[in-house]
C-alpha cells in the first residue's frame, strides 16, 4: 500500500532524493503553468510574438542611435553585437522578472497543495527561455543581413544558452525566495536589472574597456557570457577558455546558492506568503 | 493514484507525537523598506508560534474524523501537515494511501485563468497526470453545476462559486482520505445539502474523511468520532457526543442554534 511518511527535516533540507522524484513526476505541470502563462500574456498570439521581437529590436535600435551620437561612429558589426547581446539579456531579465513573484503568486497552490515548491521559479525560466527562442530567429536574420562573418565557431552558442539559463535559474531560485521575506524586492528589481545592463558588455563591447575597470569583470557574472556570447555569434570567433571557465563557475555557482537557499527555506512558504 | 478499496478498520492516517513551530512575520506584507526603516528601534519582526504541540492521532479507513476547536487551536495547520504541505518539526505523520485536500481557501492558482485551467493546474500539481483529470472532468463540472461559467476566469466567480469548485474536485477524484476544511459554509443551503449527502456517500465507501468544522450539528451527525484541538494540543478525544459536549460547555455557550447551524 501507498506510505507517505511525514517527519522532520534533517539538516534544514526535504529528503532529496524524493524531491527530485517528485519534482520529475510533475513535468506536465511545469509544461502546462508555461503554457498558460504565455497564453495569458498573449504570446501565443500572432501581434504577441511580433511584440516579443520588436521590444528588444526597437531597444537595440535606440541604443544604436545613441551610441552613434555619444561615440560619433558605429558600424554594422557593432550594431550585431548590440542586438544579440540585449537578446540574451533579455532571457537573464525575463527570467528574473517571471521568478521574482513566481512563489508569492503562487500563494493560493502553495497553502492548499503539497508540491515541490521549485516548480515555480522552474516555470517561469521555462517562459522566459520560450520568449527567448523567436529572438534567435530574428537574430539568424539580422546577422546575413548585416553580413557578419559565419563559422563552426558559432555552435558555442550552445554551451553559452545553457549556462546563461543554468545562471538565470539560480537566480530566480534565489530572488523569488528573497522575495518571500521582502515582499518589495519585485520593486527594486528593474533598476537592479537596469544597473546589470550598462555595466555588462553590450552598449559596449568587452575589449574597449579601461584595464582600470577590468574589475567589473570578475564581479559581474554576465560579464564573461556576454563577452564569450558576443564572440561566438557576433564574430563568429573561439570565445577565451577562460571567460568560459569563469561564466561556467558563476552559473553553477549561483544554481547551487540558489538551489539550497530555496529548498531550506521552502518550507517556510506556507506559513510566510 | 492508487483506488485500491481499503479494508475497514485499517490504519488510514497515523499521527505521532507531531509537533510544529514556524516563525511568522508580524507585519502582514514584509518589506525591505519597513525593515531598514524600523532598523536599530529594536522593534521585533517576527513572533514563533507554536502551532501543535505533542499531537497524537489514529484515523482508520471507513470512518469520519470530526475536528473541533476554537479559532487559532491548530486545526488548519495539523490538516496541512496531514496533506504534506507542512513538514512537521517534531514526530511523524504516516500515511497510507491518496489525499485529497480540500483546505479553507479552496482549489485555485490564479484568478486570471478559468476554472478549467485551475483545475488542471491544480490537479498536475497535486501529481495527477493529465488522463485522469481528463476523465474526471466533466464529473467535476457537473457536480459544480457551474455552466458555462467553468470557463470564464476565476476573478469572476463568487465566493460559492470558488467553493462548489474546490468541493467537486476534492470528492470526484476519488482519494482515499478526504480532508474537509470548513470549506462548506460558503455554498448555498441546496449545495450543502448535496455535498453532505456526498461526503456521507463516500463515508460508506470504506474512506477516511476528516471533517474540521465550527457546526458542532454536522460533526455529531456525520462522526463517527471527534477530537477537541485547544492551542495546538489534544485535549480530549472519543465518541462524537462527549467531545462535542464538553467542548460546546468549554466555550460557554451550551448547546444552542448558532453552533447546530451551517457547516
Amino acid at each position: 500500500m501507498a506510505s507517505e511518511v511525514y517527519e522532520p527535516f534533517r539538516k534544514g533540507l526535504p529528503p532529496l532524493r524524493k524531491y527530485w522524484r517528485t519534482l520529475w513526476n510533475r513535468r506536465a505541470f511545469i509544461a502546462e503553468y508555461s503554457r498558460s502563462e504565455l497564453h495569458e500574456q498573449h504570446f501565443d498570439s500572432v501581434f504577441g510574438q511580433v511584440w516579443l521581437i520588436l521590444n528588444p529590436l526597437l531597444l537595440s535600435g535606440v541604443y544604436f542611435v545613441l551610441i552613434v551620437i555619444i561615440g560619433g561612429h558605429s558600424d554594422t558589426t557593432r550594431y550585431g553585437h548590440l542586438t544579440a547581446c540585449l537578446f540574451l539579456f533579455y532571457l537573464v531579465a525575463n527570467t528574473l522578472q517571471g521568478g521574482v513573484k513566481s512563489v508569492t503568486a503562487g500563494q493560493r497552490l502553495i497553502l492548499n497543495t503539497a508540491f515541490p515548491r521549485i516548480m515555480l521559479p522552474i516555470s517561469a525560466t521555462v517562459v522566459a527561455i520560450f520568449k527567448f527562442i523567436p529572438t534567435l530567429l530574428i537574430f539568424a536574420i539580422l546577422r546575413t543581413v548585416l553580413g557578419l562573418p559565419v563559422g563552426w565557431q558559432m555552435l558555442w552558442a550552445v554551451p553559452i544558452i545553457l549556462i546563461t539559463v543554468i545562471f538565470s535559474l539560480g537566480a530566480a531560485m534565489l530572488i523569488s525566495c528573497i522575495n518571500v521575506y521582502f515582499r518589495d524586492i519585485a520593486n527594486f528589481l528593474p533598476y537592479f536589472t537596469r544597473t546589470l545592463l550598462y555595466l555588462s558588455p553590450i552598449l559596449w563591447e568587452a575589449s574597449a574597456i579601461k584595464p582600470q575597470l577590468r574589475k567589473i569583470e570578475l564581479v559581474n557574472p554576465l560579464f564573461s557570457i556576454l563577452d564569450s556570447w558576443s564572440r561566438a555569434v557576433v564574430h563568429a570567433q573561439q570565445p577565451h577558455g577562460s571567460a568560459l571557465v569563469i561564466a561556467a563557475a558563476w552559473a553553477l555557482g549561483i544554481f547551487l546558492l540558489g538551489t539550497y537557499f530555496f529548498l531550506s527555506r521552502e518550507r517556510e512558504f506556507a506559513v510566510r506568503v | 493514484m492508487s483506488n485500491s478499496i481499503h479494508t475497514t478498520g485499517d490504519l488510514a492516517v497515523s499521527v505521532q507525537h507531531l509537533g510544529l513551530t514556524y516563525t511568522t512575520t508580524i507585519d502582514r506584507r514584509p518589506t525591505l523598506k519597513s525593515r531598514l526603516k524600523s532598523m536599530g528601534r529594536g522593534t521585533k519582526q517576527t513572533r514563533v508560534v507554536r502551532a501543535l504541540d505533542d499531537v497524537m492521532l489514529d484515523v482508520h479507513y471507513g470512518s469520519v474524523l470530526g475536528v473541533v476547536g476554537s479559532n487559532g487551536a491548530g486545526k488548519s495547520t495539523l490538516m496541512r501537515v496531514i496533506s504534506g504541505i507542512l513538514p512537521p518539526s517534531q514526530g511523524k505523520v504516516e500515511v497510507f494511501g491518496k489525499v485529497s485536500t480540500l483546505l479553507a481557501l479552496g482549489v485555485g492558482f490564479s484568478p486570471s485563468l478559468s476554472g478549467r485551467e485551475n483545475v488542471q493546474l491544480g490537479g498536475l500539481a497535486a501529481g495527477m497526470t493529465r488522463r485522469e483529470i481528463e476523465d474526471h472532468f466533466d464529473e467535476i463540472a457537473e457536480f459544480a453545476e457551474l455552466g458555462d461559467a467553468i470557463d470564464a476566469p476565476m476573478r469572476t466567480y463568487s465566493s460559492g462559486m470558488y467553493a462548489r469548485l474546490a468541493f467537486s474536485v476534492a470528492v470526484t477524484v476519488k482519494p482515499d482520505i478526504l480532508i474537509v476544511d470548513e470549506a462548506l459554509s460558503t455554498g448555498d443551503a441546496k449545495f450543502k445539502e448535496k455535498s453532505l449527502n456526498k461526503i456521507k456517500e463516500l463515508r460508506s465507501d470504506s474512506r477516511a474523511l476528516i471533517l474540521v468544522s465550527h457546526a458542532l450539528g454536522t460533526i455529531t451527525d456525520i462522526c463517527n468520532e471527534v477530537v477537541w484541538l485547544d492551542k495546538g494540543k489534544l485535549i480530549q478525544r472519543g465518541n462524537p457526543d462527549e467531545v462535542v459536549d464538553a467542548y460546546a460547555k468549554f466555550l460557554h455557550v451550551g448547546k444552542s442554534a448558532a453552533i447546530n447551524e451551517d457547516v
